[in-house]
Parts: structure tokens; sequence; C-alpha cells
């Protein structure tokens, strides 16, 4: 079109077919999906979290909301139930440090070391096993990590093991697996980052006497941020409400809140409970990631203050 | 409470005992005295006068000697040709996979969805949020829930025209407390609740439901799986300590709560409505099972080239549950007739005794030993599925009290304490 080859601020003056309604009207298919389907049952979570269970009720929802009641959350925050919010963050977050260890040399790989006309296979390699659905991926990990299966009889055998496997079952099997299941939403987004990186800044950082380690931690690191933070929310958040893993291999050792929350819901019909478990969990997932861009907003500070460089001042 | 003094209540016909064990004994002869004992308390037949008594042993003997036709001639075996899709929900495993897929479609004309809960509370609500739209047919509720179903309008009134095969359940299933007339229900099988454990692992014989606590906190912590049901959780305490399961006091649910979630609840490995194919994994060393996917593990085991031998079996002691599963029709099914057609061909003997030989629960046929003997001789494992009156007696079925979200609560303590 004709507009294309105009400056984008004339164009947008002068073209008869310039967007002539308020600036989010563009976002409006998105708001009103969010605002549906998202926000609307979010607050009806929080709305049910100060209810009753009655299963008598014949509203179609198990819930007395007569006397608001704060229980819900006196429950949530029992010693008992706490145990499992800290087992959760727990596995949560040792997962997405593991993601972000495994997953940044892989990325680095792709996005510098690879030719390139195997870089798009190796990256439809990784993106290929998200075409099976996650609850077969999941099972699947059963089959080699069983007491009774050929791998365990091949170690045994082998003399590495005394006795089967005992790894189902627990949280250990929750958290091998968790990290294969995450850990391609890791990589694409660091290997985005790493990529769209001008291969000329580390090239200058050389020219300027810096070595391969003073490069990777002083440019490459600090300008793959953002993809780095993107993958810790890609793999972090949905981690802590994932209940597939935590159901099919973590047994009763391995229970995460998301599958404590489900079991409310669906099982038990204790829907008030599990929606104050809920809300705990997204201000907890809200408040961890928050604690932690404030200790890289405090790392960043420190080491700007002692280096007297500003890592902005490459670019 | 005036609940101590009221006798107990049972799943059991009267009579249930002597006087078909001779008989059932004396029928199966001699080709079959093995079975014939283990089958003999099974029951049935408490309706058929001693003219029917009569006719029936000689078609055993026929059946005995191979042929199934004559046994049949007593009971009913209409088959309703129907079409469309027909959508059940049920629990899990819980039909031979042919009789809800090609032999249904070939037989009836009718193209069936399964589906599956974990628990009544999660049929019922799903039912109800959906208000006579959920788009299910055939649905499987355990008896005590069902008063409350009818109350809520949750099921379909059974057109009894269209299920003349009703008349092949032995009548000792029939008319129970939640439906006594049988206009919305009516039995798929029954069942009981007891516990299985690898003796390799385990050494010492364990009978009770007391041995099963010690052997959980014993030999076996770490390797042990419950039922993922409050009732059958906070039920393995009572029983164990001869409480009526049924209690409503404070004072026992209390003391069920702490010492399940304090001593109890850290020996847990795993919460498993139907543990069987992780025991052939080797996952657990104990087991609480419901009878028929206890009996399901022996060939899972076996298939995945354990030795079932080390596994035994027990029976909950000295109480345990008995329990009812039911067919009925859902409020607002779509193919009402698919569904009496469905339920009135799993009612004939062959059928019911094709489908109990997959899940392994009692299907409650009239004149069952005979029928065994007839259709399926070379049945395994059969005192897993028929129990011998001394047992029945010891059976109790659940009642839906104010205790309810009591237990709730309790299970979703010890869930959250077992992985601590």
């Amino acid at each position: 079109m004709a507009a294309t080859s105009v400056p984008a601020s004339s164009s947008q003056a002068s073209s008869p077919r310039r967007w002539r309604g308020p600036k989010f009207g563009l976002a409006l298919p998105s708001i009103f999906w969010y605002g549906a389907f998202f926000i609307a049952p979010i607050a009806f979570i929080v709305f049910y979290s100060f209810g009753i269970k009655d299963t008598t009720s014949t509203s179609g929802v198990p819930i007395d909301m007569g006397s608001p009641t704060l229980q819900n959350y006196r429950d949530t925050f029992s010693e008992t139930f706490r145990s499992v919010f800290t087992t959760t963050l727990r596995i949560a977050v040792l997962a997405t440090l593991l993601c972000v260890v495994i997953g940044f040399p892989v990325a680095y790989f792709l996005a510098y070391k690879v030719k390139e006309k195997w870089r798009t296979i190796l990256l439809a390699l990784i993106i290929v096993p998200s075409f099976t659905s996650f609850l077969i991926r999941t099972i699947a990990w059963r089959i080699p990590l069983s007491t009774n299966g050929t791998l365990s009889k091949w170690f045994q055998d082998w003399g590495l093991i005394d006795r089967g496997f005992q790894i189902l079952e627990t949280s250990t099997a929750v958290q091998l697996a968790i990290v294969y299941n995450y850990l391609g939403f890791m990589i694409l987004p660091l290997f985005v980052a790493l990529d769209r990186i001008d291969p000329g800044l580390r090239e200058a950082s050389k020219d300027l006497g810096a070595g391969r380690l003073r490069t990777f931690a002083q440019v490459t690191m600090p300008l793959a941020g953002p993809g780095i933070a993107a993958g810790i929310l890609l793999t972090f958040i949905p981690m802590c409400g994932d209940f597939i893993t935590a159901t099919i291999l973590g047994g009763a050792k391995g229970n995460m809140i998301g599958a404590l929350v489900e079991s409310q819901f669906r099982l038990a019909q204790t829907w008030p409970l599990g929606s104050a478990m809920a809300v705990v969990m997204i201000a907890a997932v809200l408040l961890a990631l928050a604690i932690a861009a404030v200790l890289v907003f405090l790392v960043r500070l420190i080491l700007r203050t002692r280096r007297g460089v500003t890592v902005q001042g490459v670019q | 409470m005036t609940r101590e003094h009221q006798p107990i209540r049972i799943l059991a016909p009267e009579g249930f005992g002597q006087r078909l064990t001779r008989r059932g004994f004396l029928q199966v002869g001699g080709t079959a005295v093995g079975l014939g004992a283990v089958l003999a308390a099974c029951g049935g037949g408490s309706d058929s006068g001693p003219e029917s008594e009569a006719t029936t042993a000689d078609s055993a003997a026929e059946g005995a000697g191979g042929d199934a036709t004559g046994i049949l001639a007593d009971y009913s075996t209409v088959i309703n040709q129907s079409s469309g899709n027909l959508a059940m929900y049920t629990w899990g495993e819980y039909n031979d996979p042919e009789l809800i897929g090609a032999q249904a479609e070939g037989a009836l004309g009718v193209s069936m969805q399964v589906s599956s809960y974990g628990s009544n509370e999660e049929l019922i609500a799903k039912l109800e949020a959906s208000k006579g739209t959920s788009g299910y047919d055939i649905i499987v509720p355990t008896g005590p829930y069902i008063p409350q179903m009818i109350e809520k309008g949750l099921l379909e009134k059974f057109d009894k025209a269209k299920l003349p095969n009703m008349a092949n359940v032995d009548s000792a299933y029939l008319g129970q407390d939640w439906d006594t007339t049988n206009d919305y229900s009516v039995c798929k099988n029954w069942g009981s609740t007891g516990y299985m454990w690898d003796s390799s692992v385990i050494t010492e014989d364990l009978a009770t439901w007391g041995d099963f606590i010690a052997a959980a906190m014993g030999a076996g912590s770490g390797n042990v799986s419950v039922l993922d049901t409050a009732v059958n959780l906070c039920g393995m305490y009572f029983f164990a300590n001869g409480i009526d399961w049924n209690t409503e006091k404070a004072e026992d649910l209390d003391a069920c709560e702490k010492f399940l979630v304090e001593e109890f609840a850290q020996h847990i490995k795993g919460f498993e409505s139907y543990p069987s194919s992780k025991m052939a994994e080797g996952a657990y060393a104990l087991c609480m099972v419901w009878n028929g996917d206890g009996r399901q593990a022996y060939s899972r085991v076996e298939e995945a080239g354990g030795d079932p031998s080390v596994w035994k079996w027990a029976l909950g002691a000295p109480d345990t549950e008995i329990w009812m599963d039911n067919y009925c029709i859902a409020a607002g099914s779509p193919n009402v007739d698919g569904a009496h057609a469905w339920i009135n061909w799993i009612l004939s003997p062959e059928i019911s005794i094709q489908d109990l030989q997959y899940h392994g629960y009692n299907s409650g046929m009239k004149n069952m030993p005979e029928l065994i003997s007839a259709l399926a001789p070379d049945l395994t494992r059969g005192e897993m599925i028929f129990f011998e009156d001394a047992q029945v007696q010891t059976m109790h079925t659940q009642k839906i009290t104010s205790a309810q979200d009591r237990l709730v609560d309790i299970y979703n303590k010890v869930k959250a304490a077992a992985g601590a």
C-alpha cells in the first residue's frame, strides 16, 4: 500500500483509513476474552473462598454464601496445609533453576554454535515432543521409573543398585518430570533473546579486550536478561499450579498444591477451601516473583555501583 | 443414640447361608466341587421355589457338561435394538471394554462414549451444575446417594416395560432401602473392601484392619496405598477400633483425625482408588482395595512379568464395608431409549457374566453359582468375588450422615500430612 512508504507519523495523520476509536480498541477482543474467561472466574474463586460448603445447595454450586467466613483461609494457613505450599514452592523454584541451568547452554548452542541449516531441525526437535499430550508424556515417565521396569532391572543386573528404583510416588519423580515437562518453555524464549543480540556487540566486546567469560558475563547475559525473565515466568507460574505431574507421579509424598486444589473441587466437593487455597497460591506466586524481581534489582544496583560501569552503557 | 441399638443392616438376602450353600454344593456337582464350595455362598435364588430348584439343578448339571442353553431358559434374554450415541458416566475401569464398545454397537446399534468420575459427590455436582444438560445417559451412583439424587430430580424414571431383563436380578439385590421399587435404579454390582499385601515384604499373616494398620506402620511403612475416598480412609480406622463406621460422635471423629493425621499419614505412599496397575509396577507392598480391583491386580502383576503368588488378599475384618453401585438414567438424557436398551442388555445373564469376569464384582444375577458354572466354569479367584455368608454378615452399608463434611475434612488433612 502507498501508506507504507510515508513516515509512520504522517501516515497516521493523513490516512483516511486510520483507526478513529480509542487506542485500546484493538485490544478489545482480548479484553473481552480475558474478562469473561479469566477475570470473572478468578473473581468467583475469590468470592467462593469466603463461603461454606453446602452440598444441599440447589444453586448448582455446592456453596452457601449466606454468612461469609475467613475459616477457609485459617484452614489453608494451618500447619497441615502449609507444608504442601512449602513443598510446591520448593519443587517449582528448584525446577525453574534447573530449567535455566539446563536450558541456557542449549539455547546458547542453538543461537551461536549451530550451523544455520541444522538450527531449524534442532528447534523442531525441541518443539515436536509438545505435539504429544502433556498427560501422555507424564504417564510415559512411569515406564522407565517403575520399580519392576526394564531400566530398573538392567540397573540391578549391572549391580548399580541393590533393589528396584524407589522413585515413583516421591517428590523426586515430580521434580525430574516437571523439569522435562517445562524445559521447552525455557529454551525457546532464551533462544529468541540470544538470537536477537546483535553479533556486533559481542565482537565489540572482544575488540575492546574482554575475554570470553567477561563478554559472556557482561554483554551476553545482561542482554539475554529479558529472555531469562520470560522463561522463568513461563515455567515457574504454570509449575506452581501443575497438578498433572504431581497426581500421576507424586503419590502421597510428591503432593503439590495444584493437586490438592483439584481434589477439593472434584473429589471432595469442598469448593470454598479449594478456592481459598487457589487464592493463597496465586498470592504466593506473585509474592515469590516480586521477591525475585527485588533481588535482581538489588544485585544489579550493587554491581553497577561497585563497577562504576552500567550494563546499559554497553548498549 | 438410638442408632447403636438398631440391628446391623446389610445387603444380604434372608437365609443367605446354609440352605444355599448346601444346594449350591450339590447342584454344581463333581466337575466343579472346588468352585462350587467357593461360589456356594454367593447366594441368589432366594426367590425360586422348590419347583424351580429342581429345574435349576437339571440345567446346572447340563451346564457343567458344557451346554449353557439349559440354564438360560430360566432367564429373560430380551435384546431391544436402539440407535444413536450413548454417553455413560461411571467409575474407572468398570465395564468390559467390549461391552461399552464394539459389542454394544453390534448387538444394540448404539455407539458409546464413557467418561469417569472419582466420587459420588463429583457425579452429583456435575449433574446438578448442568441442570439436566449434562449430556450423560447412564450413570452409576452408589446406593446411599440415590435418595438425594431422586429428590434433586437428577434421575429419570425407568420405563420398566423396556427392562424385562430386570427379572434376572436376584430379588435380594432389588428393592433396596434407597429405591424400594427400583423405579430409578437397578443393581450393577456390589462389592466390599479389604487389602492386599506383598508377602515377600510383609511376612506376617494379616487378617484384620488392625493388622493392616500395624503392617502399614511397620514392615510396609512408606509402601502403602489407601483408597482415595474419605469414607474408606476413616472407615479403616473405625472398623479396626470396633467403632460403627457411620458414627456421628465428635469424640470418635476427633480420635480418628488425631490418629490418621498425626500417626498414620506419614506411612502412606499413595491415595489410589484403583491401585492394581501400580501394584504390577512394584509401587506398593500393601494396598487397601475394593475386591474387584484387587482381583484384577493378580492378572496385571502376571502380565507385567511379576509373581502374583506373593500377593495375599484379606477381606477387612472384624467388620468392613458393603456397597452397591446401580445403573440409573440421568435426567435430561438425550437417548433414553438407548439407555434402557443398554441397561436391559447388560442385565441378560451372558452379558452380565462376561462383564463380571472383567470387573470382578458380583453382578447380582439370580442363581449365580449355576450361572457361573455354566457360563464361566474356569473363573479364577472366585473367593474375591463371592463372599461367604459369615463374611457378608460383617459388612455394613455406608449412611449419609451429618459427619460427611467432617470425614472429608479429615481426608484433606491426611492428604496434606502424608506429603509433609
